[in-house]
C-alpha cells in the first residue's frame, strides 16, 4: 500500500491562519468582481460580506472541523506506520528464521515461567479471599505475654464473652479443625467411615459472609448447648461425592457418631477455609464435656472476626485487648491472658507459603531479565550487521525517531510472539507445578490462567520487548551516517558499542550468579533437611488410625463419669484399645506394634501445664507447659527411638499401678539440667506426683525442620484418649500389612471406622513436599540461568571475533602467534565474567534477607556456596569463551585480507 | 424569506459542491460562482454554508484540499474530489434525479 497524500502536520494556530486566508481570498475575489461590475469599493465589500452570510460562525465551524480532520489524519498515519512496521518486522523475522526461533523460544521460556509462577502467586497470595469484603476479616488469638504465647487458640467460654461485649466488630466466631484429627463416624450408609469435621460456633459462618449453595445457614439457636444443635452443613465436595448434589438431601437425617443429625444446608463450592478437604460442618456445641471440657482454660478455637466498615485493624485490636483485659481481671484462670493478637485473615491463610512464593517470583524475574539481556545481545549483533541499511535510510532522509520506532516494533513483535508461546507454556508449567505441590499449597484450586494473569504476561511481553529492543534501537539512532556507509555495512566496532557488549556480559553473569547462588543454597538446604535425624526409623513402619467411640464402651448408668483431670477408674474403652494392640502384635509379619495418639508429623500433641515439686511457680505466673503425647507400651521400640536413660512403658504399667511418665532429652535438659531426670517427680494436676521412669531421645513431632520441644510421654492406659494410631514395624513392605491390621481391628469390632492408613515414608515425603517444590523450582531457574549465561557469553564473544576478523588477520599476518590471539579473547571474556561474578555475589549478599525464609540448616551467605558458585561460573564462562577464542586463532590472514 | 427560494437542505448543498468539483480542482470562490451560475439565482445560497460543506466533505474524506496559486496570483485553497467523493457524487446525484422525477410526475405538466 502506498500513501496517496502526505499531509503536512497543521497546528491549531496554523489552522486558524489557513481558515482566515481562505475566507479573505473569497471576499477579495468577490469584491473585485463586483467592482468590475460597477459597484464602488464600499458597496462591493458590503455586498460580498452580505452574500457570505454569518462570517464568524462559518470561521468557527471550519476551524473546528479542520482540527478534527487533522486529528484523524494523524491517527490514520500512525496506524499506517505501525502496520507497515509490523509487516516489515514480520518479513525480516521470516527472513532469518533461526534468529526468530531462538529469540521466541528464549522469551517464551522466560515469560512462560514467570506467568506460571505469577498465576500461583496471584491465586494464593494476591487475590482477595473469596468472601464479601475480605479485607475486613481478621483472625483473633488469645495472648499470654508472660508465657510468650502470642497466638494461642481461644476458649469457647471467652469467645461467648467476646461476642457479647463487641462494639466495633460486626461479628466473630470460631472453629475447631485438624485435618485427620477432628472427625465423626458416619454409619448406616454403607461402610462405616470417619468424616473430616469442622466444628464451628455461632457467628462463624455469618462472620465469613457465607451464602449456602443449597438449604439454609443454621439459626443461632441451633448452635448452642440445649438448642436443637444436632444439625450438619455439608461441604460442597462431600455433597457432590456422596449425594450427587441432590437438593433433596436438605432436611434429611444422617447418623453421625451414632446420633441423628439433620442436614440443614450445603456450603458453597469455593469455600476452602478453614479446611481444604473437610466433609461436614457441625456445631461446636455438640462436643460433650467428656470430649473437650467447656472451661476458660481450655483454649481450642481459632477465631475470625469481621470489623465494621471503616474500622481499622488497630481499632479491632484495641477493642479485643480491652475485652481480654476485662476478662483477665474478672476470672482467675484468665489473669495472664490479658491481651489478643489480631492478624488479617488473608495473612493467616497464606502465611506459610507467602515468602517462598515471593522468593520464587523474584527468582523467575531474574530469569526473564537474563532472557532480555540475551536478546539484547542478539539484537545488537543484528543491528550492527544492518549498519549499512540504517545508514542508507538515514542518508535518504528517514528521521531517526522513525528508525528507532521501527526497531522497537521489531522487538515488540518478537516479544508478543514469545508471550503467546509463553502463555501456552505457562499452562503446562502451572499444572505440573500444582501436581508437584501436592496438598502443600493453600488455595491451589483457585489457580487458573485468568484475566489478570493474561494481562500480566502481556505486560511482561511488552516490557521485555522494550527492554531488549531499546539497546539496539538507542544505539542505531546514535550512529553517524558516513561512518556506517564507509565501513561497508559491516558496522563499526566503536568504543561505544564494545562497552555496551561488555556491559551485557557483565549483567548476564551477575544475574546468573544470583540465580545459581539461590539454587545452590536451596539445594544444600534441602539436603540438610533430608539429612535431619528425626529421632526414629520411619522405614518399615505402617500406621492405621482410628477413633474409638466411647459411647459404645460406656459404663453402666450410675458409674461416675470421666472428668478431665483424673477419672476415678480406667476409661472403659481402653479395654478395646488394649485388645487391638495385643491382636496386632500376634499378626504374622509384624515385628512389633504399639499405639500413639499423635504420630510424628501427623499431629502436634497436646500442650499441658505441669509443676515440679519443690519449685513453686511464682505468683502471677502460669506453670511451665510441655507437649504431651499419649502412647502405649513398646512405642519407642516399635518406631526405633532410643532410650537415653531408664525404661519405656511396659504392659505392667496400668491404670492400677503408679502413674509414670517418660520425657524427651529436650525436657530433661530444660527442667533438670545437670541432674539425672529419671527418678524425679512431676506434678500433673494439683496433687498427683508422677515419676519420670525414662528419658527418650528427641523425636521430631511437628515438622522435619522443627526441633523437638520439651515433651512428656504419658501412658494412654493411665490418661486415656480416644484417638488412636496403631504403629507397626513390619517385615517386608509395610503397606502390604495395612489390610491385615485393619482386618484385625474389624475382627474385634466390625463397626469401627478407620480414619487413615499411612506409612511414615509418606508422612515425611508430605512434610518435605513444600521445600522440595521450592528446591526443584530454584534449581531449574538456576540451571536456566546458567544456560542462558553461557549461551549469552558465547554469542557475544563469537560475534566479536567475527567482527574483528580483519584486524585479527592483520595481526596474524604481522606475526602474532595464534595462541596469543586466542588468549586475548579468553582474557576479555574472563575479565568481564569476573566483574559479573563480583557484582552478582554482592547482589546475592544484598538479597540474603529474602532467602532466609526458605532455607534450613544453611546460612544465606554460606561462604562455601558463594565460592563454589563463583568457580562454577568462571569455568562455564571459560568454556563459553574458549570456542570463539579458538576460532579467532584459526583466522586465515590470506582469506581475510583478500576479502578486504 | 421568499417563498420560491428554496431553503436548502445540507445534503443538497453537498451534492452541488461535489458536482462543482467534478470537472477538476477549484478554490472555494470558484465553487460558489459555479453554483450561483448554474442555478441562475433560483437557489439563494449564502457562501458560509458552502464553505462549511467544503470543510465537512474534507473531514469525511470526499474532497482533498491543497494550497495553490489562483489566476490572480494569490494563495488559494484548492479542493478536488477523491475517489470516495466521486462515488458519493454518483450515488447522491442518482438519488436526487429520481426524487426530482418523482415530484415532477406528481405535479404533472404546467
Amino acid at each position: 500500500m502506498r500513501r496517496i497524500f502526505q499531509f503536512l502536520r497543521r497546528s491549531p494556530s496554523r489552522i486558524r491562519e489557513d481558515v482566515d486566508t481562505e475566507v479573505r481570498f473569497h471576499l477579495d475575489a468577490r469584491a473585485d468582481e463586483l467592482i468590475r461590475a460597477g459597484l464602488t469599493e464600499t458597496q462591493a465589500w458590503a455586498q460580498a460580506r452580505r452574500e457570505f452570510g454569518d462570517l464568524d460562525d462559518a470561521r468557527r465551524y471550519m476551524r473546528q472541523i479542520d482540527r478534527r480532520t487533522e486529528r484523524s489524519t494523524r491517527r490514520r498515519n500512525l496506524m499506517w506506520d505501525v502496520r507497515h512496521d509490523v509487516q516489515y518486522a514480520l518479513r525480516r523475522l521470516a527472513a532469518s528464521p533461526g534468529f526468530a526461533a531462538a529469540s521466541i523460544l528464549t522469551l517464551a521460556l522466560g515469560i512462560g515461567a514467570n506467568t506460571a509462577i505469577f498465576s500461583i502467586v496471584h491465586a494464593v497470595v494476591l487475590r482477595p479471599l473469596p468472601f464479601p469484603d475480605p479485607d475486613r476479616l481478621y483472625a483473633v488469638y488469645s495472648a499470654n505475654r508472660t508465657a510468650d504465647l502470642l497466638q494461642a487458640s481461644v476458649s469457647p467460654v471467652d469467645l461467648d464473652d467476646w461476642r457479647a461485649q463487641r462494639r466495633q466488630i460486626e461479628d466473630l466466631g470460631g472453629y475447631l479443625y485438624g485435618e485427620g484429627s477432628t472427625g465423626i463416624d458416619l454409619t448406616e450408609r454403607g461402610q462405616p467411615r470417619r468424616l473430616d469435621v469442622v466444628f464451628f460456633t455461632p457467628g462463624f459462618l455469618t462472620t465469613l459472609g457465607i451464602a449456602p449453595a443449597a438449604g439454609r445457614l443454621p439459626r443461632e439457636d441451633e448452635l448452642v448447648r440445649g438448642g436443637h444443635d444436632r444439625i450438619v452443613m455439608l461441604t460442597h465436595s462431600f455433597w457432590l461425592r456422596e449425594f450427587g448434589a441432590s437438593p433433596a438431601i436438605v432436611g434429611a437425617s444422617l447418623t453421625l457418631g451414632n446420633a441423628p443429625y439433620e442436614v440443614v444446608g450445603v456450603l458453597p463450592a469455593d469455600l476452602r477455609f478453614p479446611a481444604e478437604r473437610a466433609d461436614v460442618f457441625i456445631p461446636y456445641s455438640t462436643i460433650p464435656d467428656s470430649g473437650i471440657p467447656r472451661l476458660r482454660q481450655v483454649r481450642v478455637l481459632t477465631v475470625v472476626a469481621r470489623a465494621r466498615a471503616g474500622v481499622s485493624q488497630a481499632a479491632v485490636n484495641t477493642e479485643m485487648d480491652t475485652i481480654a483485659r476485662r476478662l483477665a481481671e474478672q476470672y482467675q484462670v484468665n489473669r495472664a491472658w490479658d491481651a489478643t493478637t489480631v492478624v488479617p485473615l488473608h495473612e493467616v491463610v497464606t502465611g506459610a507459603v507467602r515468602l517462598p512464593l515471593l522468593v520464587l517470583l523474584g527468582a523467575v524475574g531474574f530469569v526473564v531479565l537474563m532472557a532480555c539481556v540475551n536478546l539484547a545481545g542478539l539484537q545488537l549483533a543484528r543491528a550492527v550487521g544492518r549498519g549499512r541499511e540504517m545508514g542508507v535510510r538515514l542518508a535518504l532522509g528517514a528521521r531517526r525517531g522513525r528508525l528507532v520506532r521501527q526497531l522497537l516494533t521489531e522487538s515488540l513483535v518478537l516479544a508478543v510472539c514469545g508471550g503467546i508461546v509463553g502463555l501456552a507454556l505457562a499452562a503446562v508449567i502451572t499444572s505440573a507445578l500444582l501436581a508437584l505441590a501436592g496438598d502443600q499449597l493453600p488455595r491451589a484450586s483457585e489457580v487458573r490462567l485468568d484475566g489478570p494473569v493474561i494481562a500480566f504476561s502481556l505486560l511482561l511481553s511488552i516490557v521485555t520487548g522494550v527492554l531488549f529492543g531499546l539497546v539496539p534501537a538507542w544505539r542505531s539512532s546514535s550512529l553517524r551516517v558516513q561512518e556506517m556507509l564507509r565501513e561497508g555495512g559491516r558496522g563499526t566496532v566503536t568504543a561505544d558499542s564494545s562497552r555496551l557488549r561488555a556491559g551485557l556480559i557483565v549483567a548476564e553473569v551477575a544475574l546468573a550468579v544470583i540465580l545459581v547462588v539461590g539454587a545452590a543454597l536451596m539445594g544444600r538446604s534441602f539436603l540438610a533437611l533430608m539429612d535431619v535425624d528425626s529421632g526414629f526409623k520411619p522405614e518399615g513402619l505402617i500406621a492405621v488410625q482410628f477413633t474409638i467411640n466411647p459411647a459404645k464402651y460406656a459404663p453402666p448408668p450410675g458409674a461416675a463419669g470421666p472428668g478431665p483431670q483424673r477419672p476415678p477408674g480406667p476409661a472403659p474403652y481402653t479395654r478395646f484399645y488394649r485388645e487391638v494392640i495385643d491382636k496386632v502384635r500376634t499378626l504374622p509379619g509384624v515385628v512389633s506394634a504399639a499405639a500413639v495418639k499423635d504420630p510424628p508429623f501427623r499431629g502436634n500433641g497436646e500442650r499441658n501445664g505441669f509443676g515440679i515439686p519443690g519449685k513453686p511457680v511464682p505468683a502471677g505466673q502460669d506453670p511451665p507447659t510441655a507437649t504431651v503425647i499419649h502412647i502405649s507400651d513398646g512405642y519407642f521400640k516399635t518406631i526405633g527411638a532410643r532410650m537415653i536413660d531408664g525404661r519405656e512403658f511396659t504392659p505392667d504399667d496400668r491404670f492400677d499401678t503408679p502413674f509414670v511418665v517418660v520425657v524427651n532429652e529436650a525436657f530433661a535438659r530444660q527442667y533438670f539440667p545437670g541432674t539425672k531426670a529419671v527418678g524425679q517427680r512431676l506434678l500433673r494436676g494439683p496433687t498427683n506426683a508422677i515419676e519420670i521412669v525414662g528419658v527418650v531421645n528427641d523425636i521430631r513431632q511437628v515438622a522435619v525442620a522443627e526441633p523437638a520441644r520439651p515433651t512428656m510421654y504419658v501412658n494412654n492406659l493411665q490418661n486415656s484418649r480416644i484417638k488412636t494410631t496403631i504403629v507397626a514395624r513390619t517385615q517386608g513392605d509395610p503397606a502390604a500389612m495395612a489390610g491385615a491390621i485393619r482386618d484385625a481391628i474389624w475382627s474385634l469390632d466390625r463397626e469401627q471406622p478407620i480414619t487413615a492408613i499411612f506409612t511414615f515414608d509418606d508422612s515425611i515425603s508430605r512434610a518435605l513436599a513444600r521445600p522440595r517444590l521450592v528446591t526443584v523450582l530454584l534449581l531449574s531457574f538456576g540451571a536456566i540461568g546458567l544456560l542462558l549465561g553461557v549461551v549469552g557469553i558465547y554469542g557475544i564473544l563469537a560475534f566479536l571475533v567475527q567482527q574483528r576478523q580483519p584486524e585479527i588477520g592483520v595481526r596474524i599476518a604481522l606475526g602474532a602467534r595464534p595462541s596469543h590471539v586466542s588468549a586475548m579473547f579468553m582474557r576479555r571474556g574472563l575479565t568481564l565474567t569476573a566483574a559479573g561474578i563480583g557484582i552478582g555475589l554482592i547482589g546475592a549478599f544484598l538479597l540474603r534477607r529474602f532467602l532466609v525464609a526458605v532455607l534450613y540448616g544453611v546460612g544465606p551467605t554460606d561462604p562455601a556456596t558463594f565460592a563454589g558458585v563463583a568457580v562454577t561460573l568462571l569455568l562455564a564462562a571459560a568454556a563459553a569463551s574458549w570456542i570463539p577464542a579458538r576460532r579467532a586463532a584459526r583466522v586465515d590472514p590470506v582469506v581475510t585480507l583478500r576479502t578486504q | 424569506m421568499d417563498t420560491d427560494r428554496l431553503n436548502l437542505l445540507q445534503g443538497t448543498l453537498d451534492v452541488l459542491v461535489l458536482q462543482a468539483l467534478a470537472n477538476g480542482p477549484l478554490h472555494g470562490y470558484a465553487v460558489s460562482r459555479f453554483v450561483r451560475d448554474r442555478t441562475r439565482g433560483t437557489l439563494q445560497i449564502e457562501d458560509a454554508p458552502l464553505y462549511k460543506a467544503l470543510h465537512r466533505l474534507e473531514h469525511a474524506g470526499c474532497v482533498a484540499a491543497e494550497w495553490g496559486v489562483s489566476e490572480n496570483n494569490r494563495r488559494a485553497r484548492y479542493y478536488r474530489l477523491t475517489t470516495a467523493g466521486r462515488r458519493r457524487l454518483r450515488r447522491d446525484a442518482h438519488a436526487w434525479r429520481r426524487y426530482a422525477t418523482a415530484v415532477a410526475s406528481v405535479l404533472g405538466p404546467k
